[in-house]
């Protein structure tokens, strides 16, 4: 009967014990979000942003990439389709003349010939672009906007195809690194991860600007 | 008490007798995992296991992609311990590897960086067991609060290798990234955080009066059955026996660090017994304390700078095979591969701890009660992926 009486006892205490913890949480800052109906969370001192590098959505920036199916063949699961064809004149001929691509730094690129030296950019200089796309404009941008210019001479393939399945895709992240000119990136903002579609067919995302190769 | 005698009743053996399908689509089997159940009224007369719902050609799939492409399905077999596979899988590669000359071996940093992401990945590996557990058993609050650390420890793995889950960071020769600027203070404030939690979740549910009823004498599983069976890991440390390969054979520079392999122990105060699903729980408990012991010594140590990947030409292993064991926080995970000096492994064949755990279910669970089957497989802390592959 002492066994009994004792038993109720130890259950009852040990669980209050518990509730104490559980208790003192009452008092604390939530720690959950009320996601996606509460963007802009509370900043607390655990809450750290969306880390740069992180693995999200697979993007292509065409304009400087070679077509060197290097990522195609690196991909575990296949999720990377890639047609290219040669160009009329044979593997190395020039599909145009020698060009730049301007990589500003809100993350937006112009495409064209670029007046005097590239290597060289000093700070708080105007830089001229005689556009190839869309042609025969010319556009000035200070220099301090400007995050990288990137030098195409050559192309040695059309590219007819570059599709990315983002239904197959398991972002282990292999296809960022192998990427010679670094086009191919893992988008690491909220974008690269809320691209959610009723339709798996939306998942397909195509790359390919038919316009650069005109 | 009463209750715990009656565990192990002899019932009359012209009762009726039913069968029960627990699974595959049930909360508490840690994936999908199917039991069949033998009845005698209450008490189990056998629980077959029926796995292979979760069977994704791991083995066979890797016969046809080169080692690097492997290393994102090895995430995929343990997804709770992502780092750890990855790491295991490498191990083994590398020591191929190293009769290759143009194989520089692997770097310091990466040495010390592989240690850092492995220990924590143990820590929230424990921290999902010990949160299940603790819902399979009744109590919701703890899976709450290992939830909420184990979150801080993905926020971790996401700064330093993008991904929350399915890591794909330790390489065969390195790690894919170097650490982000201010990383280790905020693997320092976690720490800082977590080390009195443990003490906070012993007092929530390891002395909880109902989980102890629920969980002590329950399913003793002796050191020389554990052996007998294969079973490795926590499992076989809960029997009273001390064997952890970071201790026993230390690979990568786990050597140059000073931690305790805990191992279970009988408890007369609440009734513990060598082997018993307490004990199993227990050594998970007290093995993030050390855990933690080794991360605080990396932080202390200064983690050498230099390159963070080895230097070689390709991962083509010299003809060979090799089987090569790592300590997971599941139990050694072996693998086999076989190579013919291409890219591509010829065979490759992966040692599961889980599967080795789950086959001791049939022989714990006789005599026992429906409910203590719960008990059971959260105690062994199956991940049904690993079991499937």
């Amino acid at each position: 009967m002492v066994g009994y009486i004792s038993n109720i006892y130890v259950g009852v205490y040990t669980v209050l014990v518990g509730m104490v913890i559980t208790f003192k949480q009452m008092f604390k800052p939530r720690v959950t979000h009320q996601y996606p109906y509460q963007y802009e969370f509370e900043r607390k001192d655990n809450y750290r942003e969306i880390p740069i590098g992180n693995r999200g959505q697979l993007h292509n920036r065409v304009e400087d990439c070679i077509v060197c199916n290097k990522c195609a063949q690196i991909c575990p699961v296949d999720c990377i389709y890639i047609d290219s064809r040669k160009p009329s004149g044979g593997r190395g001929a020039k599909l145009w003349e020698s060009m730049n691509v301007v990589h500003l730094k809100d993350r937006k690129q112009i495409i064209g010939i670029v007046e005097g030296d590239t290597k060289k950019i000093e700070p708080d200089t105007e830089i001229t672009i005689n556009q190839t796309v869309p042609t025969g404009q010319t556009r000035k941008v200070s220099s301090n906007d400007v995050d990288r210019i990137v030098e195409r001479k050559k192309v040695t393939f059309y590219m007819d195809r570059f599709d990315i399945d983002m239904a197959l895709c398991m972002y282990c992240g292999l296809c960022t690194e192998v990427c010679p000119t670094e086009c191919l990136t893992m988008v690491d903002t909220l974008q690269g991860i809320e691209y959610s579609e009723f339709d798996r067919a939306n998942l397909n995302y195509s790359f390919v600007k038919p316009e650069l190769y005109k | 008490m009463a209750t715990e005698e009656s565990k192990f009743i002899e019932v009359q053996p012209f009762s009726d007798e039913m069968v029960l399908s627990m699974g595959p689509q049930h909360p508490s089997t840690h994936g999908v995992l199917k039991l069949e159940l033998r009845l005698d009224g209450e008490i189990v007369r056998e629980a077959i296991p029926h796995i292979g719902y979760l069977h994704r050609c791991f083995e066979k799939h890797a016969e046809n992609l080169s080692y690097p492409q492997i290393i994102p399905f090895t995430d995929r077999m343990d997804y709770i311990s992502a780092m750890n596979q990855n790491w295991g899988f490498c191990l083994a590669v590398e020591k191929m590897m190293a009769a290759d000359e143009k194989f520089s071996g692997v770097p310091e940093r990466a040495e010390y960086l592989r240690v850092l992401v492995g220990e924590l990945n143990r820590i929230a590996s424990h921290l999902l067991s010990f949160g299940t557990y603790g819902m399979d058993i009744g109590a919701f609050t703890p899976f709450l609060y290992a939830f909420r650390d184990r979150e801080e420890i993905l926020l971790l793995f996401e700064e330093i290798c993008g991904a929350r889950l399915t890591y794909n960071y330790i390489r065969i020769g390195g790690v894919s990234r170097d650490m982000p600027p201010n990383w280790l203070d905020h693997v320092k404030n976690f720490i800082d955080y977590f080390e009195p939690k443990v003490d906070e979740y012993n007092t929530l549910l390891t002395e909880n009066k109902i989980f102890i009823a629920r969980t002590v004498k329950v399913a003793v599983l002796d050191e020389d059955m554990a052996i007998n069976y294969g079973i490795t890991g926590p499992n076989l440390r809960g029997a009273g026996k001390k064997w952890d390969l970071r201790k026993d054979e230390p690979y990568s520079i786990y050597d140059r660090f000073d931690f305790d392999v805990p191992i279970g122990h009988d408890i007369p105060r609440i009734g513990a017994v060598l082997g018993d699903c307490w004990n199993r729980y227990k050594v998970r408990m007290d093995e993030m304390k050390e855990s933690v012991r080794i991360i605080r010594q990396i932080l202390n140590q200064k983690i050498p700078e230099g390159p963070i990947m080895a230097q070689y030409k390709a991962v083509r292993p010299p003809a060979g095979e090799i089987f090569d064991r790592s300590e997971a926080p599941r139990g050694e995970l072996g693998f086999y591969i076989v190579s013919d000096g291409s890219v591509k492994p010829v065979r490759l064949k992966a040692k599961s701890p889980c599967f080795t755990a789950l086959s001791a279910l049939q022989e714990l669970s006789k005599g026992l009660m429906v409910a203590d089957i719960i008990a059971i497989i959260g105690s062994i802390d199956i991940v049904m992926g690993e079991i499937d592959r």
